[in-house]
């Protein structure tokens, strides 16, 4: 009973959980724990859930506030904070006798499982700096609203929110476990406005995963030092450790897509679809060679890879880190499956990297076959640096 | 989703057994880090806890088994206050079952109860070490429940006199066929049975057949739809006579009736429960859009539930002044949409009102959840 309250029950409370997690959390670390593929202890200068290799499920949900005061808001971060502990850490739930319902749903089992639990990333939104908390003047600059571009449908339902939360684990009851226990803790503070599932596949059969298109999606990530200086925020400010995410739901034609051939899926994509090479080339990691290639006889100059990345020095700088989910939803009133991409990527300036590879992107040939529909921007905020720390607390106070 | 919450079918006392009491669990406290794994622990009249070893604080398992040829129930309690730290409610003969503890420091012991057996407690094992401990509350008994159902009994009844005062308004209005005056009689009315907390099933067919929703209702969404359908008025006389009828006869029926003691507990969160689930979503509107308005009303009848029940949560309810203020921020919100008895409809809220409003009831509900766990009758002795 204590937790489930804990966002309007004051500082000493979640304090004195923060010190016990903080020793799960060091537990966890020790060396010759190293067995299994573990969850990555929750503390540090970043957020789990940005640079780690995808696990195989997500789910991103955007949540409208309604916490009545910025000290309920605040009391909301630590809740949330509190949970991406508990939840990291796994093991034995509160018992909590005739005293209430059970504090844990049980869906884990009993005792959920030490070290396995998801990746927790939460972030916030534009509109969180609003006039509602006494926030406004403390809204990053480089945090803006999603901006509707010209190819989009957008459906304001899928669009924004002032938090984003993803759960990522290998385990699809892992991640609802998670959502559920973390609703639960903070329900009176924030709703779901919007959420969306999504998987990344297996190797088929080997390399980056596939999409719904049947294509390789994210070969070209930014890797070792560029990850530094192209994805987290580091000017020593309070933002220092965090990074922007554009959150971008992406519906596929998968009908309209799986009747055109397979020649002119490659062209409007720019890679080989069974192996991921660009057409140049001859293997996935093979890197392009437009320079030799200056009016796209190969690589067409049109195409989604050769426009999102030119891979000049002038365009470097816009590189961004991919993470794209597919998703599967259901039906559309047509009969037609609803189906796609869970995009998100990672970068330190929205406006110079996202927005304009997208704007790099407008009326690319593939547009007739997606439809953005929804999304939003996000500030992943810095890592929870120790016991006492909490999500936010540079930014938000 | 029914759970047995019928009115007058006899009060079948819970059988349950134990016990609890005054949590002072107001710090935090964290998951644990390791469960101790415990041996065979016994479960009968003679040798009650035979087999539970003393051991470290901190979590722990104890492994419940029944040596007795009938079904039991044990609870761990503190001895010295009566307080129950766990319990498992059924426990067939020769079966074993593991009970998870929190223990702080301090004198435990178990109490087991076979059925046609009065409760033994075994004898106290002292647990040393720090911590905390998980929650100890001390049972309500049947006895205990006696007076809060009483008590509700009586406010239940004064809301019936208004009930039928306000069903006879709506009547007449319908009668004298004037739609804006059996409208502005219509929501008074409905509100009227809504405050009476005659959540799941609670009122049997009669409840039915006056707030049942949907295809084929009768009653207050019978006359609703006709009210705001634009149906002659003279096809509502009959609706607003049956409605009218019903409600005197709830009232006729309400001195006879027997309210289980367990029931009062669970009521005090299954009136929201299904505020949430059948209103909240909008299944419920028939065409006034009073959404609102029914949960607002249902929340005072909740209100009337925790009255009775206040004295027996004051000390084993470490939570209830969170409640307190949350009942009053879902009230604030809901009223908020009150224009003069002219309420928004849920299609009319706008998307972050209606979160708001989502929230509040959601985050009450959240706190009354413990309510029906903490005053479940339990028997002591």
């Amino acid at each position: 009973m204590t937790g489930r309250r804990a966002f309007l029950r004051g500082a000493l409370a979640t304090g004195a959980t923060g010190v016990l997690a903080a020793g799960a959390a060091g537990a966890a670390a020790a060396p010759g724990a190293a067995a299994a593929p573990a969850t990555p202890p929750y503390e540090g200068l970043h957020q789990p859930g940005v640079v780690q290799k995808p696990l195989r499920h997500t789910v991103l949900a955007a949540f409208d506030v309604v916490a009545e005061s910025r000290a309920e808001l605040t009391e909301l971060m630590r809740t949330l904070t509190d949970r991406a502990r508990i939840l990291t850490a796994g093991g034995p739930p509160l018992e909590d006798g005739i005293s209430g319902p059970p504090a844990d749903s049980g869906v884990l089992g009993p005792v959920p499982p030490r070290r396995a639990g998801p990746l927790v990333t939460v972030g916030v939104g534009a509109s969180l700096f609003d006039g509602r908390y006494g926030l406004a003047s403390r809204r990053p600059s480089g945090l803006t609203s999603m901006k509707a571009f010209p190819n989009d449908d957008l459906d304001p339902k899928w669009c924004h929110g002032d938090l984003s939360l993803q759960l990522s684990a290998d385990d699809e009851d892992t991640i609802l476990h998670a959502l559920r226990d973390i609703a639960r803790h903070t329900r009176g503070a924030m709703q779901v406005r919007w959420r969306m599932s999504g998987f990344t596949s297996p190797p088929r059969p080997s390399g980056t995963p596939r999409n719904l298109m049947g294509f390789k999606d994210g070969t070209a990530n930014p890797v070792g030092a560029d990850v530094n200086r192209l994805i987290w925020i580091d000017d020593g400010g309070p933002l220092t450790g965090g990074t922007y995410v554009a959150v971008r739901l992406i519906r596929m034609l998968v009908e309209f897509w799986d009747r055109i051939g397979v020649t002119e899926q490659e062209q409007l994509i720019g890679r080989s679809r069974d192996t991921g090479a660009p057409l140049d080339g001859t293997n996935e990691n093979d890197v392009p060679k437009y320079a030799q290639d200056p009016i796209g006889k190969l690589i067409p100059l049109t195409s989604h890879i050769r426009r999102a990345n030119p891979r000049t020095p002038q365009t470097d700088g816009s590189r961004l880190l991919r993470r794209a989910f597919n998703y599967d939803n259901g039906t559309d009133p047509a009969g037609n499956l609803d189906m796609g991409l869970l995009f998100t990527c990672y970068q330190r300036d929205i406006h110079a990297q996202f927005e304009t590879v997208q704007h790099r992107l407008k009326d690319e040939p593939l547009v007739d076959y997606i439809t953005p529909f929804g999304g939003g921007y996000f500030l992943v905020l810095p890592g929870v640096r120790n016991a006492a720390d909490h999500l936010g607390r540079a930014l938000l106070g | 989703m029914a759970r047995g919450l019928a009115y007058g079918k006899g009060a079948t006392i819970a059988a349950i057994l134990l016990v609890t009491t005054l949590a002072t669990a107001l710090a935090a406290r964290q998951p644990l880090s390791r469960v101790a794994a415990g041996a065979r622990v016994t479960v009968a009249s003679a040798g009650c806890g035979r087999g539970w070893a003393p051991r470290a604080s901190g979590p722990q398992e104890l492994r419940l088994y029944n040596s007795g040829g009938q079904p039991a129930e044990a609870a761990v309690i503190v001895p010295a206050t009566g307080a129950v730290v766990g319990e498992i409610d059924a426990l067939g003969p020769d079966a074993t079952r593991v009970l998870r503890l929190d223990l702080g420091p301090g004198a435990y012991a178990l109490r087991c109860h076979l059925e046609g057996d009065d409760p033994v407690v075994g004898a106290p094992v002292r647990v040393r070490g720090s911590g905390r401990g998980g929650p100890e509350v001390v049972p309500v008994t049947s006895n205990d429940l006696y007076g809060p159902v009483r008590a509700y009994q009586k406010i239940v009844a004064k809301r019936l006199d208004t009930l039928v005062a306000k069903t006879g308004a709506l009547r007449t209005a319908v009668r004298d066929g004037d739609r804006g005056a059996a409208r502005d009689a219509w929501l008074p009315a409905h509100m009227a049975y809504e405050r009476l907390g005659g959540a799941y099933g609670a009122f049997g067919d009669l409840g039915d057949a006056m707030n049942g929703t949907g295809p084929g209702a009768t009653g207050f969404h019978r006359v609703e739809h006709g009210l705001w359908h634009d149906e002659a008025m003279t096809g509502l006389r009959g609706p607003a006579d049956d409605l009218d009828r019903d409600a005197r006869k709830l009232r006729g029926q309400w001195s006879d009736q027997r309210i289980d003691p367990l029931d009062l507990g669970l009521r005090a969160h299954e009136i929201m429960e299904d505020a949430e689930r059948g209103v909240l979503t909008g299944q419920s509107d028939d065409g006034s859009g009073t959404d609102l308005a029914t949960v607002s009303a249902d929340l005072d009848g909740t209100r009337d539930v925790l009255s009775v029940l206040r004295p027996l949560l004051r000390t084993r309810d470490p939570g209830l002044n969170d409640l307190d203020a949350w009942l009053d921020r879902t009230d604030t919100v809901l009223r908020s949409h009150d224009h003069g008895g002219h309420w928004t409809s849920l299609d009319d809220l706008s998307p972050m009102d209606r979160q708001r409003v989502n929230g509040a009831v959601a985050g009450l509900l959240e706190r009354l959840a413990p309510i029906a766990e903490i005053c479940a009758p339990r028997r002591v002795s």
